[in-house]
Parts: C-alpha cells; sequence; structure tokens
C-alpha cells in the first residue's frame, strides 16, 4: 500500500499556461531544469500546430513529405552551378540557406535522412570556402560533414585534412587524416594528403636538427 | 497411566516458546530491515520530470475552477516529450545492462546495485505501456507510432547539438587564422627586406643579428601555442 500511493503520488509542479499564446510558463525563480524543459516543451507544441492533419500527431517518420526534400535539391543544384561559374561566394551562401533549410525540418523527421542531407551541403560548402583559401571555415564545416555522416564521406575526411595541412597545423592534420583512413579503407586521395603531410612533418624536424647542429657547431 | 506431571514438562514447553517466539521476533525484524533497506535504495534515474509536467498539466485542465482549458494540443505535445526522454532512459537501461552483467559475474559490484538496476528495468517497462495508452487515448492509433517519433526526435536533437557546437567553433577558427596569417606575411616581408640588407651592410652585420634574434623568437612561440588549442 505505501508503495502504491509513494508511486501515484507526485508534487505538481509551479507552471501555468498563458491565455494568449498557450505556451506553458513558470515563474523565473523555477530551477533551471524545468525552464529548459518548457522551453524545449514549447517549441515542440509551435511545431506540432503547423502539422496540417487532424488531430495534430506527428505521422510515422516514414514516408517523408517529399516537398521540403524537393527544394533541397534545388537548393544544392543552384548551389553546384554557381560554384561551377567560379561565384564561390555566391554559392556559400546558396548551401548556407540549404543546411538551414536541412537543419529546419521538424524533429520527427528521419535523422537518418537529415545526416544525408546535412553532410553533403556542408562537404559542398567546405569545397567552396577552400576555393575561396577561407581555410578555418572549410576545416569547420568538413568537421560538421564528418559528424553527420562518419563512414562513405571520404571528401569531407580529405578537406578537413587539406585545410588544416594549409594553416600549418600539421600535427592535428596528421591525426585527422589517420583517422579518416581508419574510416574509410586505403582511399587513394586521403593517403596523397596523408604522405604530404608526412613529408611537412619530416622537413620541419630535419631543419629542426640542421638548426640545433648549427647551433652547436 | 494418562496422569500426566504437567510441571514437570513446564520446563520443555518453556524452551520451545521462547524458541518459537526469538525466531519469530529474529525474522520480523530482519525482514523489516531488507524492506526498509530496498525501499531506501536511490533510484536509477532522477525523478522524470516530463512525466511531471505532463501529470500536471492533466491535473490543471481537470481543475474546474480555471478560465483558460490546457489545449489538447499542448497536452500532446508534453506526452511526445515524455517519450522523448523515456527512449533516452531505454538507451541508458540496454547500454548498463550488459556491463552490469559482466560486473556481477566477476563480483565487481554489489548486489543492491543489481536490485536498483532491474527495478529501473520494470519501472521503464510500465512506463511505455503507461505512454502507449495515453497516446491511444489522445488520438486514436497514435500509440503506435509515438515512440517511432520519439526515437527520431531524440536522434535529432543529439545530432543538431554536436553540429551547433562544432559550427560554434567557426568565429574563433577565423580569428585564429586571420591573426596567423597576418603574422606569417609580415614575417615573410621582414624576411624579403632583411636579406638585401645583409648583404650590403657586412659592418653592421652584429646589429642585425641581434635584431633577427629578438624578433622572430619572441613572436613565433605563442603562435605555436594557439595553434594546438
Amino acid at each position: 500500500m505505501a508503495a502504491a500511493s509513494t508511486e501515484e503520488y507526485f508534487d505538481l509542479l509551479p507552471i501555468d499556461l498563458d491565455p494568449q499564446t498557450k505556451a506553458v510558463t513558470t515563474s523565473s525563480g523555477a530551477p533551471k531544469a524545468l525552464q529548459a524543459e518548457l522551453r524545449l516543451l514549447n517549441e515542440l507544441h509551435r511545431s506540432l500546430l503547423t502539422l496540417e492533419t487532424s488531430p495534430q500527431i506527428p505521422p510515422p517518420p516514414i514516408p517523408v513529405n517529399p516537398k521540403r526534400s524537393a527544394n533541397l535539391t534545388k537548393l544544392k543544384d543552384s548551389g553546384n552551378d554557381l560554384y561551377r561559374k567560379g561565384r564561390h561566394g555566391d554559392a556559400v551562401k546558396m548551401y548556407t540557406l540549404g543546411v538551414q533549410m536541412a537543419l529546419g525540418r521538424p524533429l520527427w523527421e528521419p535523422q537518418g535522412l537529415v545526416r544525408e542531407e546535412v553532410a553533403n551541403l556542408y562537404a559542398n560548402r567546405a569545397q567552396a570556402h577552400m576555393a575561396l583559401q577561407n581555410w578555418a571555415e572549410g576545416a569547420v564545416d568538413a568537421e560538421a560533414s564528418v559528424e553527420a555522416k562518419r563512414a562513405g564521406n571520404a571528401k569531407a575526411w580529405w578537406r578537413r585534412g587539406k585545410c588544416l595541412l594549409e594553416m600549418g597545423r600539421l600535427d592535428e592534420a596528421d591525426e585527422w587524416v589517420g583517422r579518416g583512413l581508419e574510416m574509410e579503407g586505403e582511399e587513394a586521395e586521403l593517403l596523397a594528403l596523408q604522405q604530404e603531410v608526412t613529408a611537412r612533418l619530416d622537413k620541419i624536424k630535419k631543419e629542426e636538427e640542421e638548426r640545433i647542429g648549427s647551433e652547436k657547431a | 497411566m494418562f496422569d500426566v506431571d504437567w510441571w514437570s514438562l513446564a520446563l520443555p514447553f518453556g524452551y520451545i516458546f521462547v524458541l518459537g517466539s526469538s525466531l519469530y521476533v529474529f525474522s520480523t525484524i530482519y525482514r523489516k530491515r531488507k524492506a526498509a533497506e530496498s525501499a531506501n535504495l536511490a533510484p536509477w534515474f532522477p525523478a522524470h520530470l516530463q512525466k511531471e509536467v505532463y501529470s500536471t498539466l492533466l491535473e490543471l485542465d481537470a481543475d474546474k475552477d480555471r478560465k483558460t482549458k490546457v489545449p489538447e494540443s499542448v497536452v500532446r505535445a508534453a506526452l511526445l516529450r515524455r517519450a522523448v526522454e523515456d527512449i533516452a532512459r531505454i538507451i541508458q537501461v540496454r547500454q548498463a545492462k550488459q556491463a552490469l552483467n559482466t560486473l556481477l559475474q566477476r563480483g565487481s559490484v554489489g548486489e543492491d546495485l543489481n536490485q536498483r538496476f532491474q527495478r529501473a528495468e520494470k519501472e521503464i517497462e510500465e512506463e511505455l505501456k503507461d505512454v502507449v495508452m495515453e497516446a491511444n487515448a489522445l488520438a486514436p492509433g497514435w500509440g503506435q507510432t509515438i515512440f517511432q517519433s520519439a526515437n527520431e526526435i531524440a536522434a535529432n536533437t543529439v545530432l543538431r547539438n554536436r553540429l551547433d557546437e562544432i559550427q560554434n567553433k567557426s568565429a574563433a577558427e577565423k580569428e585564429w587564422w586571420d591573426k596567423r596569417r597576418e603574422t606569417i606575411q609580415t614575417e615573410f616581408m621582414k624576411e624579403l627586406e632583411e636579406e638585401p640588407a645583409k648583404g650590403s651592410t657586412k659592418v653592421s652585420s652584429d646589429d642585425d643579428a641581434v635584431l633577427v634574434d629578438s624578433t622572430t623568437p619572441v613572436t613565433t612561440p605563442s603562435k605555436k601555442k594557439k595553434g594546438k588549442k
């Protein structure tokens, strides 16, 4: 009896409903965890309200609403066109729009799909950044691409490695490319990049030794 | 024949009585302590905040004195949040199970940990059934898909957080690289300027050597440190 009653018993939380916005609110002195939870709840509620079905419950993950996928392909294609024409800055903007749209998918849509799309867009944006010699942004984008899709994403592995190499961060590049090779197997481009990195590292080591040698002499 | 001497039997009976009652007292006290111990075992999971929010909303809805009713869409959203948290807990339980079993076999962890775990497992099972029932009550047939949706929501949230984390580094990285590029360029220019100077004025080469020593080593190490961050 005692156990049963404690299970059923719970403290009413200090929450209330905004009459206009229908948002669930709490006092500002409430615990941080509760405030964060309510923010997520209200966000989810708003995105549920955009559903056109009745009652408004999220549809099963599959099949996916094809509208957004079509728009995304359009954005990616126009980005690719701009890149080929050499307008790299505009291509970056187009890919950025694409990333925003891909991440704007409602949360209940399949995450595998989001990963695929986002990995592609980030990898392309990294390439556009590299064409502009924005190595820092390129490195970050390629890392994001790899985070979204680890295996079968050799291009993104290569691009971050290349960016790090260009910035002279040889140790990081060496480690990154090594991990990429573990993930992707013997990818020719990655192997070539690894050789390049090790060559640069060896050169620096030699120079260092020579410098020390000449100082001693 | 049947004349029993009750007085001489008093001692054995007394013995049996004392033995029985002491065993009884021991067993009741022992059981009570055990029950209290297992009741005091810390729960595996912290309080289920999402479930509390959901229950509170239902409670608010049941309150007749309130002017603003809780819309059903809010209740549905709250139930979905609860299901998302359940998914996180299921994943945690599944991951812990194997590790716990090996540790138990080796005797590395105590029995009470196992008890806590089994209770958590049972609780989550009940919780899942409860959510499915609630979902079916809110919208017919929703119980079949709510956990599919919750699963995607949980995974998507993790993915977006990771991507945000990576993208947030972008500004700092760019700033670092701009500074680094500038110093590389200035150094390069200096080298270009110094080379002809060295060749023409050999008399003041001592001064030049001092200059080179004082400028280059001071700037390079600080950059190297930054680069490794």
